[in-house]
């Protein structure tokens, strides 16, 4: 088992959570996206994020519009749906209610020590 | 130095050199592979990707003449990841993902790291999980076996993509489908099905008296059986699935081998065509000759007609064989379909034709006297031409030959019919019947008319031509000559030892059959001719138990003489001894 791949696999789960989150705050093009995940260290390569913004968008979470860019092609905004937002805040909960349920675990272990 | 190429990515444009251009389209034409399973979203993401591509090309190039590089596409495929990055677990969308399972099969690639040429072999190996040693060994056979290897090698070259990921590879060398993998999996889901009744029992013997308990187990059960048939469905699948490859593979072997042959068949009938000599050794289909249509489209249309069936099967048979295969646009479909169709109307129309030109029955004939005083002996002789003909030796036979009269190809042909026949009149007389089919009354009969026949009176030689010539396009026409030679009674004819095969069914008193007949005398009676120094073994059965025969034996032991006479035998013999009678 290699370590790289449980790590890949731990950012993919929350990467989803992550994009909707970045949106919550208003529409952003790819770019953007990309360099928060990036900044956030959430992202090592681009490429995965490309099939997951489509298909949060077929799902019906988010939306997108083009818009012309003064330097260069029209550019992709997406910005969340309703049900992207209420899905959001789904996540949300899940997401403290996971985190409190690592921490106790996390921490049990290290007290027990 | 390199050239250089000018693309357009995600809208905004670029020099980039060649090699650059190449790892590029891989890269994108890898990710596109990767994305395959999605084939609605996969052209929206590949859009996205270019784009963003495009974008951080832009950044990196300082001005306009700049060229795009290969560490300029390295660097880019650094930070967008590996095809298989892009590659996103299925079970987060399941409920979108309805028809998703192939993901998990085997799939024919070739195999880029351990080949000789392409890597179809290896490939193959994967697939059917054996050494490709063994796969190389059956295609060197199959090279040495009039190169069919090198074409299917060919073909399933073009036709599966290489395996170029890590996933890729990994699909490549799945599992292989084999009994014991079979077997296990039965096993596995056996024992899921009996712990599941376990327990079931085990639960209600528990709690037996709890009514709703009961109908729970009851559910158990029942959930159970169905268990127990979906893994009889597994079980069958799997067979199929191997029945199927197997059919897979017999389609693709049987539709190689016709299509090889057609392609040796075309090709040879080219060269014979080209060298000239195939007259006297290839017998075409008839109406090569006859038909309106060029004999090269006849042989086009047959290609066609015959190869594209079997081209399809071959494809079906990839196609089983891993749904991996590119398969071919519509418009190529529907494009061969047409061409089958017109290919199939064009023999179809060649046929027709061809029949037609044999509708009709021509005759043609043609009578001329003989001077002949009641005395002479006639003598009846057949001629060839030496000239004309390689053949040693004058016979009758229905092929034909092609041969030159001058300088024009004509038909030469043995069918020549000779009969003799007695008459009423002074004289003798030959006459000459030529046949011929066609497409209509008329033009038989001027076929027939056209036939080159001629015979030579010269002292009491009656000399018939062994042959006829005609136009060589009559060649399936059946032509013939028939000869009928009139005599009035009592004249006398010598047969030639060279009318042996060509007399046809001559009518004489002693019932002698055609091919004894000729080397005799005969003498002309009313019920036809009758032989004067015949061999009585010769005579027909009839003859000789209504007339009894004679034998007279005369040699070194002496005189010896028989007679048979309605069964009752005498016989005279005069030796050494002296005279006996029995």
């Amino acid at each position: 088992m290699k370590i790289e791949n449980t790590k890949a696999q731990m950012r993919k789960g929350v990467l989803e959570y992550c994009i909707l989150s970045i949106l919550q705050h208003g529409d952003a093009y790819t770019s953007e996206i990309l360099s928060q995940l990036k900044d956030a260290k959430l992202l090592v390569v681009e490429g995965t994020v490309y099939p997951l913004l489509t298909r949060l968008k077929n799902a019906g979470l988010l939306e997108y519009r083009w818009e012309e860019s003064t330097s260069g092609p029209p550019r992709k905004y997406y910005d969340l749906t309703e049900t992207g937002r209420l899905f959001l805040n789904e996540l949300n909960s899940t997401w403290s209610e996971l985190v409190e349920a690592v921490n106790l675990v996390t921490n049990k272990k290290s007290t027990e020590k | 130095m390199n050239k250089t190429i000018n693309i357009n990515l995600g809208g905004i444009f670029f020099h980039i050199d060649e090699l650059a251009y190449q790892k590029l389209k891989h890269y994108l034409d890898a990710i596109r592979r990767s994305l395959s399973d999605d084939p609605q979203g996969r052209d929206e993401i590949l859009n996205d990707i270019e784009l963003r591509i495009g974008e951080l090309l832009s950044d990196r190039i300082k001005n306009e003449r700049q060229v795009i590089n290969e560490a300029d596409i390295d660097e880019i495929t650094k930070i967008m990841g590996k095809p298989e990055d892009y590659l996103v677990d299925e079970e987060l969308f399941e409920d979108q993902q309805i028809n998703k399972q192939s993901s998990s099969s085997k799939k024919l690639f070739r195999d880029s790291e351990d080949k000789f040429l392409g890597g179809v072999c290896a490939g193959l190996a994967h697939y059917f999980g054996i050494d490709a040693l063994w796969v190389r060994i059956l295609w060197l056979v199959l090279v040495f076996s009039f190169g069919t290897g090198i074409l299917i090698y060919a073909i399933l070259w073009i036709l599966i993509p290489v395996a170029e990921t890590t996933a890729e590879k990994l699909q490549m060398k799945g599992e292989p489908v084999n009994i014991s993998n079979i077997e296990r999996k039965i096993r596995e889901e056996f024992q899921d099905v009996s712990s599941r009744v376990k327990d079931g029992v085990n639960s209600a013997t528990e709690k037996v008296k709890n009514p709703e308990f009961k109908r729970n187990v009851e559910n158990r059960a029942k959930s159970g059986i169905q268990e127990i048939i979906e893994t009889l469905g597994k079980i069958l699948s799997a067979i199929f699935n191997i029945f199927g490859k197997f059919i897979g593979a017999l389609l693709i072997f049987i539709a190689a081998i016709t299509l090889i042959a057609l392609i040796f068949g075309a090709f040879s009938w080219g060269s014979i065509e080209m060298l000239g000599f195939g007259d006297d050794y290839v017998h075409y289909p008839p109406f090569f000759f006859d038909s309106v249509i060029p004999s090269w489209l006849l042989v086009a249309f047959t290609f066609l007609a015959v190869g594209i069936p079997f081209f399809v099967l071959f494809m079906l048979g990839l196609k089983i064989l891993s749904n991996n295969v590119k398969s071919f646009s519509s418009t190529t479909k529907l494009s061969l379909l047409g061409v089958w169709i017109i290919a199939l109307l064009g023999l179809g129309f060649a046929g027709i034709n061809f029949a037609t030109q044999k509708a009709y029955d021509g005759v043609h004939n043609q009578t001329e006297d003989i001077l002949l005083t009641p005395i002479d002996t006639l003598r009846i002789k057949m001629v060839g031409d030496e000239n004309l003909s390689n053949r040693k030796e004058l016979r009758r036979n229905y092929g034909y030959e092609s041969v030159y009269d001058g300088d024009i190809q004509k038909l030469y042909s043995t069918r020549v019919f000779v009969d003799i026949k007695t008459t009423d009149k002074e004289n003798a007389f030959v006459k000459i019947r030529k046949e011929s089919e066609g497409n209509n009354r008329l033009t038989a009969n001027k076929d027939a008319e056209a036939i080159e026949y001629q015979f030579n009176l010269n002292d009491k030689n009656l000399l018939l031509n062994g042959y006829f010539l005609s136009n060589f396009h009559n060649k399936f026409k059946d032509q013939s000559v028939d000869i009928t030679i009139y005599l009035p009674v009592n004249s006398i004819i010598y047969l030639d030892n060279s009318t042996r095969s060509f007399l046809n069914d001559v009518d004489n008193i002693q019932n002698i059959h055609d091919r004894d007949m000729p080397k005799n005398y005969y003498k002309m009676t009313e019920n036809g001719l009758e032989c004067l120094d015949c061999n009585e073994t010769i005579f027909g059965d009839d003859y000789k138990e209504k007339n009894g025969s004679f034998n007279l034996k005369l040699d070194e032991n002496g005189l010896k003489i028989k007679v048979n006479d309605n069964n009752n035998n005498a016989e005279v013999n005069i030796d050494e001894t002296g005279i006996t009678i029995d």
